[in-house]
């Protein structure tokens, strides 16, 4: 008989990390090295060299993308096999996860640069908490185990109040970081408890780590689940779903984008998203596949009240910022209604993608629109960032054609008007609805894009058809280098995506 | 220790927590609001311990360390953002954080 020691010693060195499991989360590894390196660059650039501290981090985000799109080139294989002891596994489809990820940092990045330097903010700051942030979301998708999640979770989480609150000297960003600060801790505790209680009602003394998500997965198909289960399965839901912004855990989204700096309210509508779409669709679709009877009704009617709920609140808002926070509302909207489909009818596909991939591209398309958007509309002053009214675009078609047209056509993939990728990603959604014959969720999707096709358009009007009256509103813009590039290439990018999904 | 008994852990734990989330719910001042959400993560570590001791298996109480990390992080970050909105402010009461509206 061994002692118990060398025991705990056999059980380590069973446990211990191979190379192959590093090679697996080389991206986010990298991703989180350069946030180290944007730290270290701050200590010891002098202050004419400051510029390099963005640059490298883009440059870096650029090789970590292409590292992530090329697995078979590079050394990230993709790996069907549980990682780091069970901790992590590529559940989903891992390329272009990352690439929602990545994508989105790099734009924040580039929207931030000018923003930032605008109001005498430190760029290398902003760019060390908002690779920490990209990198805990990366590990978040590929968790397999309730310790990984929480912690890569709540690292995100922090990060996020940062970055909302980062303007120290406006009211506006800080009050934005309170509120997402209560309204982020509150979920961040139910998803805790659920946890707790699922762990606690699935154990038992020898039947494994009820922490690991196939465990869970296992003891609940075997009918091992108790009141106690479920009531954790709904924490769980409801903390991510309030991650996600669906209805009825939407309250703080209009506030919160509102008041954040523009290009953190572009990273919260799409990363942020992204990620609670993606962790809702790993735990409903992993540990708790069992209870898809229960849960399939759930999330449809939330789907439901959210499509609604959003698009019904933009319609009575005229501050851009916040019709814009409502109207991501309604795209989580979609995206509930996708995860509803992969778990009432996981082999239900629409024009032969599962609706595992249809959210990854719907996601894809968000985040081209949204950016394309926010860089456009960050290009308008304004005194002051959490003030923007509609009537602020009077007249932009004369002042500035390109950011009237960056506007028209990230609005209108938003929107979904052919052939932009939002149109194509949307049609993706109604159709795995009608497979799995969801037809009130298929409803208000309808309802809902024909509402929001009426304050999507109340915005173009006043950029395009409503000259501006006084001297002040018709001087024309400049807009930098950056921003130009940015809106041509995601305005190309609208375009292209949606052929290149359907050929 | 053989038979320590799950269920009064249990619901001091769940009493902690809603007294947390009433706290959160009900109060003005910021701070006694973040001292609550503070209660209900102690909440949830302490059902953690009982459920890891009771079910004798280690990865609960293996969490309760991230768990404590993690509140210590969410607590340093919130503090600074709440001592920011105070010195802008001068007060640290929810019902002034009126700046963002529809």
């Amino acid at each position: 008989m061994t002692s118990p020691i060398a025991e705990i010693d056999l059980a380590f060195k069973a446990l211990a990390p191979r190379t192959s499991d590093w090679t697996a989360i080389l991206p986010e590894l990298g991703v989180a090295g350069l946030s180290l390196f944007a730290l270290l660059q701050a200590l010891v650039i002098p202050e004419r060299l400051r510029w390099l501290i963005p640059a490298t981090a883009r440059a870096g985000l650029l090789l970590v993308a292409v590292m992530a799109l090329t697995p078979e080139v590079a050394w990230t294989q993709a790996v069907d096999e549980p990682l780091f002891g069970g901790l992590l596994r590529h559940n989903l489809p891992m390329p272009w996860v990352r690439l929602v990820f990545l994508s989105s940092a790099f734009l924040t990045s580039l929207l931030a640069g000018r923003f930032l330097t605008a109001r005498g903010a430190g760029l290398a700051d902003y760019h060390h908490v908002l690779l920490v942030v990209t990198a805990a979301f990366m590990l978040l998708v590929q968790s397999d185990h309730f310790v990984p999640f929480f912690v890569s979770l709540e690292t995100a989480a922090v990060g996020l109040y940062v970055l909302v609150g980062y303007l120290r000297r406006s009211e506006a960003s800080l009050e934005a970081g309170v509120k997402f600060l209560v309204a982020g801790g509150l979920s961040s505790a139910f998803l805790l408890m659920g946890m707790v209680l699922v762990y606690g009602s699935l154990g038992a003394p020898g039947a494994g780590d009820s922490l690991a998500f196939p465990v869970i997965a296992k003891a609940l198909a075997a009918g091992k689940g108790t009141v106690l289960t479920l009531a954790g399965a709904a924490m769980i839901v409801g903390g991510a779903a309030f991650k996600l912004g669906a209805f009825p855990f939407h309250s703080w989204i209009p506030d919160v984008y509102q008041g954040a700096p523009t290009p953190t309210t572009a990273y919260l509508a799409t990363a942020s998203k992204a990620a609670g779409a993606l962790a809702l669709l790993l735990i409903a679709t992993g540990p708790f596949a069992s209870l898809a009877a229960k849960l399939a009704p759930a999330l449809a009617g939330l789907s439901l009240l959210t499509l609604l709920a959003g698009n019904l609140a933009a319609l009575a808002t005229s501050d851009i910022k916040r019709a814009l926070a409502l109207s991501g509302v309604s795209h989580a909207g979609f995206l509930l209604a996708a995860i509803t489909v992969a778990v009432a009818k996981p082999e239900a596909t629409a024009f032969g993608f599962t609706s595992e991939t249809v959210v990854v591209y719907y996601l894809l398309a968000y985040v081209v629109g949204s950016f394309l958007t926010l860089q456009s509309l960050a290009g308008v002053p304004s005194a002051e960032d959490h003030v923007r009214p509609l009537t602020s675009l009077r007249g932009l078609i004369r002042r500035s054609p390109s950011l009237t047209a960056g506007l028209c056509f990230g609005i209108g993939s938003l929107a979904g008007v052919p052939p932009s990728v939002g149109f194509v990603t949307k049609l993706l959604v109604l159709a795995l609805l009608v497979q799995a014959g969801l037809w009130w969720v298929l409803g208000a999707a309808l309802i809902g894009v024909a509402v929001s096709i009426h304050y999507y358009f109340g915005i173009l009007r006043e950029a395009v058809a409503r000259p501006g009256d006084d001297r002040e509103e018709t001087a024309p813009l400049e807009t930098g280098a950056v921003s130009r590039f940015v809106i041509t290439t995601l305005s190309l990018a609208t375009l292209a995506a949606g052929a290149l999904i359907l050929l | 220790m053989e038979n320590t008994a799950l269920a009064p852990h249990l619901i001091l734990a769940g009493l902690l927590f809603a007294l947390g989330l009433a706290g959160v719910l009900v109060r003005r001042n910021l701070l006694v609001v973040y001292m609550c959400l503070e209660l209900m993560l102690a909440a949830a570590t302490l059902a953690l311990v009982a459920f890891s001791r009771f079910n004798r298996t280690m990865d609960g109480a293996v969490l309760v360390f991230f768990v404590i990390t993690v509140a210590a992080a969410e607590v340093a970050v919130g503090l600074a953002l709440i001592v920011a909105l105070y010195r802008r402010r001068g007060t640290v009461s929810s019902e002034r954080l009126d700046v963002l509206r529809p």
